[in-house]
């Protein structure tokens, strides 16, 4: 193998394939990058088994050839060079990589490609395309309610549901659950539901922050893997088994108080309150009271922790139905309203017990469910 | 104007209280901790057992050999704890600034409440003679400007005594009296002072501040002040307790994993019990294990939901209990259990699973079977081969060395 490409391009690509590196493994070679010639382009690969990322750059290939070298090593040693041509050589007897890039020169020992984990190819299945804001949106919205805890396997994971030419995808952990609808620019043919880990939409996500381009994906529930193409990247996913919970039973059809709350003050206050919650089980307490005639209604946001102090917010509110007291853990609602881009939001509650349901004013396509804490008021 | 703290201490607390509940122990060797041919250590000797040289924390087979005729007892901390909790009542009937410290001392600020009863020596005077009525057991009390010399009083007057340092007179007080005298100075600084040629507090207090330091770093400072009988410490009520935990040793040191279990069950119940009894949950769950060949070990495990339930403490605890356990050879000698983080009640509820709600409603079953009944009137079945191997006692199972494993 004998190529040469721009230290940017490798590094750029270092990165992109680096966070499919294996952190903590049984089998060391998964702490490596794939480094390997595919006609005029490098290609860049790396995998922890459950998720994989090829990445490929632009090189000149003089001769063709695959090596497997310590992912972080590389990467680091790329990252500290200068922005010049970087010339990789391997010796095919020794299975050492030749780097040289203006006056530096380095050999790293690799592990023959033949080793590495093969790149699952995702044939078959379902083929669509996402539109890439409609695909950043619906990840950020729901990623964040997925439990991250293995206790229950499904619930790492989002729920995804291709139909038509719509999908929907879901997250919840047990004490909140986020649905987010977004249009297929490519209709599926039948009707497909898998559970895509949130770690690997999450690190999509990342993926995508830059890209204009819309997203290829192509799931195959069958052989329990999900493909993301990307411009110049592939993300290959392993799919979680297993039944995700019938969620839609959870979302309550009804409720006896609605506050429409500016997304902004609502945040601003529920982060004050939550200074003082730290210190406790993170209790933020929502009272939240219709307006008079004459006056508007309002929302008071408070925390209170026996050592430390208390705190009390004021926001207005457009206040539909009775008086409302709950309590939330702070962290479920400022998770939820940080990643709100429409300037307000509706609460929906029925009881101190019962979910709260926040949806964004104005658009129909997202909702949170939040269970309360059970608190003495 | 200086303050005058008192302190308080309880005459061999442990023995004092069961010679109380028994008139034949009076002015014998009694010996509280456990059975002669046990492995615990003595927990608390009576004054005619310390004549034959023992004292707390001998190991118990050390203390028969030294003095075959004590009478050994096994001790019963709920009893102790009973006990404990009068003697902290009587003394903050006298002033609000109470600190415990343990199950049998305290520091008392008396400043400004003698005047109520004459003079500091007649409150003081009035404290132990309740402390008698009440308990029928007797206390010690110094008297100081601060709570150094008070203890060291108090240590001087023993049993039964009570000193009372004249204010400005702490420095000559501690003079003569021998280092190790001093709160604060353990065998190793004795052993370094010693071969400085410095045998009494008097000596001490006059070694410049800087070689103090010099040997002892920050401790230099604090022992060159409480050497000339300067401690401007406050009397500080406690704080609401952090943490709480509970710990056993068995009786022989044990591979079995399901004794283990058993144990790591009935001690995570108690530690439940006392974290619903003081309306907290935890986020943290430690395990503690000793080993036989006395290392110890402590495993922490950070809850993402806050808890008080039984099954949760015991779950992580086992989880924890597998972790240590794999590869280790050893077998082991105690185990422990305890809950920290604690935060005021307040449970975030579930939207998919409701056996979190179903195991509370449990809890708080069981909580009042055991009010009214006793600690192993119901128990899982898990814990039930603890019946065969601890005696049950007025309030659960009587672990070995009660005293300090309650």
């Amino acid at each position: 193998m004998k190529l040469s490409c721009l230290q940017e391009n490798l590094d750029r690509g270092l990165s992109v394939v680096g966070r499919a590196v294996a952190v903590r493994t049984t089998l060391p070679i998964t702490n490596n990058v794939l480094l390997a010639t595919d006609q005029s382009r490098l290609k860049l690969a790396a995998t922890n088994l459950e998720m994989a990322v090829s990445c490929w750059i632009g090189a000149k290939v003089e001769e063709e050839g695959a090596i497997t070298v310590p992912a972080r090593l590389l990467s680091e040693f790329i990252g500290s060079l200068p922005a010049e041509k970087v010339d990789i050589s391997l010796s095919p007897q020794t299975k050492t990589v030749g780097l040289k890039c203006a006056r530096f020169e380095a050999r790293i020992s690799g592990v023959d490609a033949k080793d590495f984990p093969p790149i699952p190819k995702v044939e078959g299945g379902v083929t669509t395309k996402v539109e890439v804001e409609a695909l950043r949106q619906g990840i950020a919205r729901v990623v964040f309610a997925a439990a991250t805890e293995e206790s229950r396997p499904v619930l790492t994971g989002v729920d995804a549901v291709f139909e038509g030419d719509l999908l929907t995808l879901a997250a919840a952990d047990g004490f909140r659950l986020a649905v987010y609808k977004l249009p297929l620019a490519k209709a599926v043919s039948k009707k497909t539901e898998v559970i895509i880990p949130a770690r690997a939409l999450g690190e999509l996500n990342r993926l995508i922050a830059e890209q204009e381009e819309a997203v290829e994906i192509m799931v195959n529930p069958d052989k329990g893997q999900a493909l993301f193409s990307l411009k110049n990247v592939e993300l290959v996913s392993q799919l979680i088994q297993g039944t995700f919970p019938n969620y839609s039973q959870l979302i309550p059809k009804s409720s006896t108080t609605k506050a429409v709350i500016s997304v902004g003050d609502f945040l601003r206050a529920t982060k004050t309150a939550s200074i003082f919650a730290r210190d406790g089980s993170g209790i933020v307490r929502l009272v939240v009271t219709p307006g008079g005639e004459m006056t508007p209604g309002k929302v008071v946001v408070s925390a209170r922790s026996e050592e430390v102090g208390d705190d009390v917010g004021e926001i207005d509110a457009m206040v539909e139905g009775e008086e409302a007291k709950i309590a939330f853990n702070g962290k479920y609602l400022t998770d939820v309203l940080s990643v709100l881009g429409e300037a307000q939001v509706s609460l929906e509650t029925t009881n101190p017990s019962s979910p709260g349901v926040l949806k964004p004013v104005g658009v129909d396509n997202y909702l949170h469910v939040v269970m309360p804490m059970f608190v003495q008021w | 104007m200086s303050g005058r703290i008192m302190h308080i201490d309880l005459d061999a607390f442990f023995v004092s209280v069961e010679q109380a509940e028994n008139p034949r122990l009076k002015d014998k060797p009694v010996v509280v901790g456990g059975r002669p041919e046990g492995r615990g250590v003595v927990a608390a000797a009576s004054y005619e057992a310390r004549a034959y040289g023992l004292h707390a924390g001998m190991p118990l087979v050390k203390a028969s050999r030294l003095c075959p005729q004590a009478i050994f007892i096994q001790g019963s901390f709920p009893k102790y704890r009973d006990a404990s909790a009068k003697f902290m009542s009587i003394l903050a009937d006298f002033s609000p600034y109470l600190e415990p410290m343990g199950l049998d001392e305290a520091y008392l600020d008396a400043t400004g409440f003698e005047s109520i009863h004459g003079s500091h020596y007649q409150m003081a005077a009035k404290i132990k003679q309740r402390i008698k009525g009440e308990l029928g057991i007797t206390a010690s009390i110094g008297i100081a400007g601060g709570k150094v010399v008070a203890k060291v009083a108090s240590e001087m007057s023993k049993p039964d005594g009570l000193l009372e340092v004249a204010p400005g007179e702490e420095r000559s007080f501690l003079a003569p009296l021998p280092i190790a005298r001093l709160p604060g100075i353990g065998k190793k600084t004795e052993q370094k002072l010693n071969g400085l040629g410095i045998d009494t507090i008097g000596k001490l207090s006059t070694l410049p501040l800087k070689a103090l330091k010099s040997h002892f770093g920050a401790s230099g400072e604090v022992l060159h002040r409480f050497a000339r009988g300067i401690d401007d410490r406050e009397v500080e009520p406690p704080a609401a307790a952090k943490s709480t935990s509970r710990e056993t040793t068995f009786s022989r040191d044990t591979k079995d994993r399901s004794l283990l279990k058993a144990t790591l069950r009935y001690l995570g119940e108690r530690v439940g019990a006392d974290l619903r009894r003081r309306e907290k949950r935890a986020r943290c769950v430690t395990l503690k294990l000793r080993y036989a060949d006395f290392t110890t070990i402590t495993r922490r495990q950070t809850l993402s939901q806050t808890t008080d339930s039984d099954q949760t403490i015991f779950d992580t605890g086992v989880a924890l209990l597998n972790k240590a356990l794999t590869g280790e050879k050893q077998p082991v000698r105690l185990i422990g259990i305890g809950v920290s983080e604690l935060v005021e009640a307040g449970r975030q509820l579930e939207m998919l699973d409701t056996s979190t709600q179903r195991q509370e409603s449990l809890n708080k079953a069981i909580d009042r079977i055991r009010r009214k009944y006793g600690f192993t009137a119901i128990q899982t079945g898990r814990t039930l081969r603890l019946k065969d191997i601890f005696p049950e006692g007025g309030d659960g199972y009587t672990l070995q060395t009660p005293s300090l494993s309650r």
